[in-house]
């Protein structure tokens, strides 16, 4: 048989095994040593989102540009911060406007010594140029601006509207990025240009960019005198939110907006890390309402929806899905705190705490259910049960649904739970496929309730089953509601708003096509070892999320390195 | 030669056949890349019925074109190497994006199965010529190390050397903050660095397959005839195990081999994934995620083209690496 002498050299796979390991190791303590940065100045990084490969484009008018274009390296007019009750926007690089009475004409007063990053001066005929191309090319129009402007002098632009245009104001202000006419008038295809060198008025500019991360560097010419203070900022991508915990906690990352369940103990751990919690939204179930467009199911029943708000512990919720970070919504879709003076009634100002079993089976009864043998109410032979829609990795939400079957349960009503995907969900939604699905919205541009109440409320957006709808995804149909918007957009006095929609809120408390359960916490944590003057609890002088368009700017040009 | 046109005749079907369902699978999932897109912005911003106008303007998605004629542009499309553009990554072509991510799968899969190939083979080839030996019990080992499903294992050793004893990097392909992309030894010794511990957990996780399959047949060959022969004829037993046994024993799991290298590209999502590494995989992710039909397409129109690539390597091969085949047709 085969010797059983011992042989004389290793294995030629052992040694190569050997060698490799060697060499890995070798390697490992050529490059650990030298990945030291050596920055000269103050750096920081930003998690802001990104997941992987990161593709290169700047140019502002495409949805798909990364995200510092929007805020960071291109600006708006004015700024509308979205943390604060005060609805008017402060001044950017245009420091006034003013309407005509009828809303048809809106004159732009720019700030004068603005530059452009590339030097050269900045002036109202970028303004119009940029408010021009967006009418020219509808492509690029993403804002929906239906305007043509003229720059009537160096610092002086007027929009001219086809019809009382109101509630174009925030877009237009707080939404339209400017940029260059010099550059611009000799782009062939702005829709499909990247963009490489963005040249803006924004607090930063490019400085190098590679498809894993990219470098902003200061802009030495930056209008507000003295900011930025931090010299480079770099982006990186992050696979998922596991990535971007452990990159916190080993200090790679000094801003991101993430949320994990165990922050708190986190935060209490690692003296230099803090968060801030600025709710923007509110989470609510979304129900598909209309017999008449096609939708079917117990929720179509205004009855079922109210004794759905009733029934729930928003309390328990709120400790359950989001660990505490919440807080208890209004059944007006506006935050309690924040748009205090735009609710009319204040009953309607928060929603109930806790559970209210009692009101919820007394209004079931009402409407005529009976309670079935099984504990759950019903009605002419179906009962009331209801399935939820909700996304497939959205750990918080998938709690708050299994907390809410249980908490239902008790009040009569059965709650069954379809976890889909995010294209699902949206399609569902879009098309009227669905009974009930957990959505979160708030307020967008501005705190403006028109906005959001349009975007969902209003009927001209919405669809019969089956086709999609633009807006008003729970084929909600109230002529009053529509009446309101209407004379809301109507006029530029917040007063006449304000009556506006005190009848608005009215109809929807009592319909509640949306059914309003909590505040969702947005969260974003700091770094403080190196970079400090963040936006805090106390003072938040932008909303501070990383990811966020506008507020971005705000935040970077206010940070400093510490000393 | 008529073996060979015959074989390329298969093949060349079996290529149309993939790029028809390749157009047609991912028509077939739910939503359209609009939706989705509004969906996101919705989140961040006012979406109104004028920006979804706008986007559908942008991204070109008003496909009223009746479905066999969208087929039929895409077919001719391909013959021109368009691949069209992105939606995740707009205005990106799919070409553009592909030629981004690719090299870093093909260098992290390509090298781990190579080496995992090699090892695996090695060990296997001493577990059988010294049989009962401790190599013996290396084999249950790592058979259940395979077993274990991988995105498990991926998590447990990125937890204990990422976090626990922070040997190896948490995530991502280089080490951004340092080294910039190009041909300095900083950055291909950040790249090989970072792409140790992925690389580590393929090897794991796949060589237990290469070790038994090679040992059973080392096992079988050892005992035929012509090794009898050539340790009568005082061959040094190193020499009869290298040229002799092994080399024959290596035959099918040469053929596995081949096939697992077409699958190098297709089989990275999940790697990617837990380590935030750069490469098709997670563009593919990214792109069912956003139902963007165009890279959804250019990228399983690759993963077809390495597999099918891949079995007609190994058909041909095999003819010339073993006469037997050969001589039958």
């Amino acid at each position: 048989m085969h010797s059983s002498n011992r042989s004389q050299r290793p294995s030629a796979g052992f040694v190569f095994v050997t060698a490799l390991v060697g060499a890995v190791l070798v390697l490992t303590g050529c490059t650990a040593g030298s990945s030291s940065s050596s920055s000269s100045g103050s750096s920081m990084t930003v998690f802001n989102g990104a997941t992987g490969t990161v593709a290169e484009n700047f140019n502002p008018f495409t949805p798909t540009a990364l995200q510092p274009t929007f805020g960071v390296i291109y600006e708006t007019l004015f700024y509308y911060n979205l943390t604060s009750s005060e609805a008017k926007p402060a001044p950017q690089i245009a420091t006034d406007y003013k309407w005509n009475t009828d809303g048809t004409q809106m004159t732009v007063t720019t700030r004068a010594g603005v530059k452009w990053s590339d030097g050269t001066p900045f002036s109202a005929a970028d303004v119009a140029y940029t408010i021009n191309l967006i009418n020219k090319v509808p492509a690029l129009n993403t804002n929906g601006i239906n305007a043509t402007a003229q720059a009537t002098g160096p610092d002086t632009v007027v929009l001219q509207f086809a019809s009382t245009s109101f509630v174009q104001e925030a877009n237009i202000l707080g939404n339209q990025p400017i940029v260059p006419e010099h550059i611009w008038k000799n782009i062939a295809d702005p829709t499909t240009n990247i963009n490489k060198n963005p040249i803006g008025t924004g607090p930063y500019t490019l400085k190098s960019f590679d498809p894993q991360s990219y470098v902003l560097a200061k802009n030495t010419k930056y209008w507000s005198s003295g900011q930025p203070k931090i010299d480079t900022v770099r982006y990186i991508a992050l696979s998922n939110a596991d990535a971007a915990s452990a990159a916190l906690i080993a200090g790679k990352v000094d801003w991101m907006s993430s949320y994990f369940p165990g922050l708190k103990q986190l935060i209490g751990s690692h003296k230099n890390l803090a968060y801030v919690n600025t709710p923007a939204n509110t989470t609510e179930l979304q129900a598909c309402t209309n017999v008449s467009l096609g939708c079917t199911g117990a929720q179509t029943d205004v009855a079922v929806r109210q004794a759905i708000f009733y029934a729930v512990d928003r309390t328990q919720l709120n400790n359950l899905a989001e660990s505490g970070f919440g807080s208890v919504g209004s059944p007006t879709l506006l935050l309690p705190d924040r748009d205090k003076s735009w609710i009319s009634d204040p009953k309607n100002v928060t929603s109930p705490a806790k559970a209210d079993v009692a009101k919820s089976e007394s209004i079931l009864q009402a409407a005529g259910y009976t309670k079935g043998s099984d504990g759950i109410y019903e009605k002419n032979g179906q009962r009331v049960s209801v399935t939820v829609q909700v996304i497939s990795g959205y750990s918080d939400y998938i709690s708050a649904v299994s907390t809410m079957t249980s908490e239902l349960k008790a009040a009569g009503i059965e709650l069954k739970e379809s976890q889909v995907s995010v294209n699902e969900s949206s399609a569902n939604v879009t098309n009227g496929n669905y009974e009930l699905s957990i959505a979160n919205f708030g307020a967008s541009v501005s705190t403006n309730p028109y906005y959001m109440y349009w975007q969902n409320y209003d009927s001209s957006g919405t669809a019969p089953v089956g086709q999609p709808s633009k807006g008003d995804g729970a084929r909600y149909v109230n002529p009053v509601v529509d009446a309101a918007l209407k004379a809301a957009a109507a006029t530029n006095d917040p007063a006449v708003q304000k009556q506006q929609y005190a009848l608005i809120q009215t109809e929807i408390v009592r319909d509640m096509p949306y059914i309003s359960l909590f505040v969702t916490p947005t969260l974003t944590e700091f770094n403080t070892t190196n970079v400090t003057n963040w936006p805090t609890n106390e003072n938040t002088y932008a909303f501070p999320a990383s990811w966020k368009n506008w507020d971005n700017g705000i935040v970077l040009r206010q940070l400093e390195p510490r000393k | 030669m008529r073996f060979y046109v015959q074989k390329l005749m298969f093949y060349v079907v079996a290529l149309w056949a993939a790029l028809t369902l390749n157009f047609f699978i991912p028509r077939w999932l739910p939503g359209n890349p609009v939706d989705i897109l509004i969906a996101k912005l919705s989140a961040k911003g006012a979406v109104t019925a004028a920006t979804r106008h706008a986007l559908e303007l942008l991204l070109g998605a008003n496909s009223q074109e009746p479905l066999w004629k969208q087929y039929l542009e895409y077919l001719g499309n391909l013959a021109h190497g368009d691949l069209g553009v992105s939606v995740t990554y707009f205005p990106q072509t799919v070409a553009q994006t592909i030629a981004q991510t690719l090299p870093w799968t093909v260098a992290l899969i390509g090298i781990a199965t190579v080496i995992s190939f090699i090892v695996g083979v090695g060990l296997g080839q001493l577990a059988g010529w010294k049989r009962g030996s401790w190599l013996d019990n290396a084999i249950p080992v790592t058979t259940m190390l395979q077993a274990v499903p991988y995105f498990w294992l991926a998590l447990i050793l990125l937890y204990v050397f990422g976090s626990l004893l922070p040997w190896f990097p948490l995530n991502g392909g280089y080490d951004v903050y340092g080294a910039t992309p190009g041909f300095n030894l900083d950055f291909i010794g950040s790249t090989i660095y970072y792409g140790t511990l992925p690389a580590l957990t393929i090897v794991i996780s796949s060589i237990g397959g290469w070790m038994l399959g090679m040992r059973n047949m080392m096992v079988s060959t050892l005992s035929e005839d012509y090794i009898l022969t050539a340790e009568a004829k005082g061959l040094k037993p190193r020499r009869i195990m290298t040229a002799y046994a092994a080399r024959n024993a290596m035959l099918p799991s040469l053929s596995g081999f081949a096939i697992s290298l077409g699958f190098v590209v297709a089989g990275s999502i999940v790697t990617e994934a837990v380590f935030s590494y750069p490469g098709i995989g997670s563009a593919l992710l990214e792109a069912v995620q956003n139902n963007d039909y165009a890279l959804m397409q250019g990228i399983f129109l690759f993963i077809t083209l390495s597999v099918l690539g891949a079995n007609l390597l190994v058909d041909l091969l095999y003819a010339f690496i073993d006469p037997r085949t050969r001589s039958r047709s």
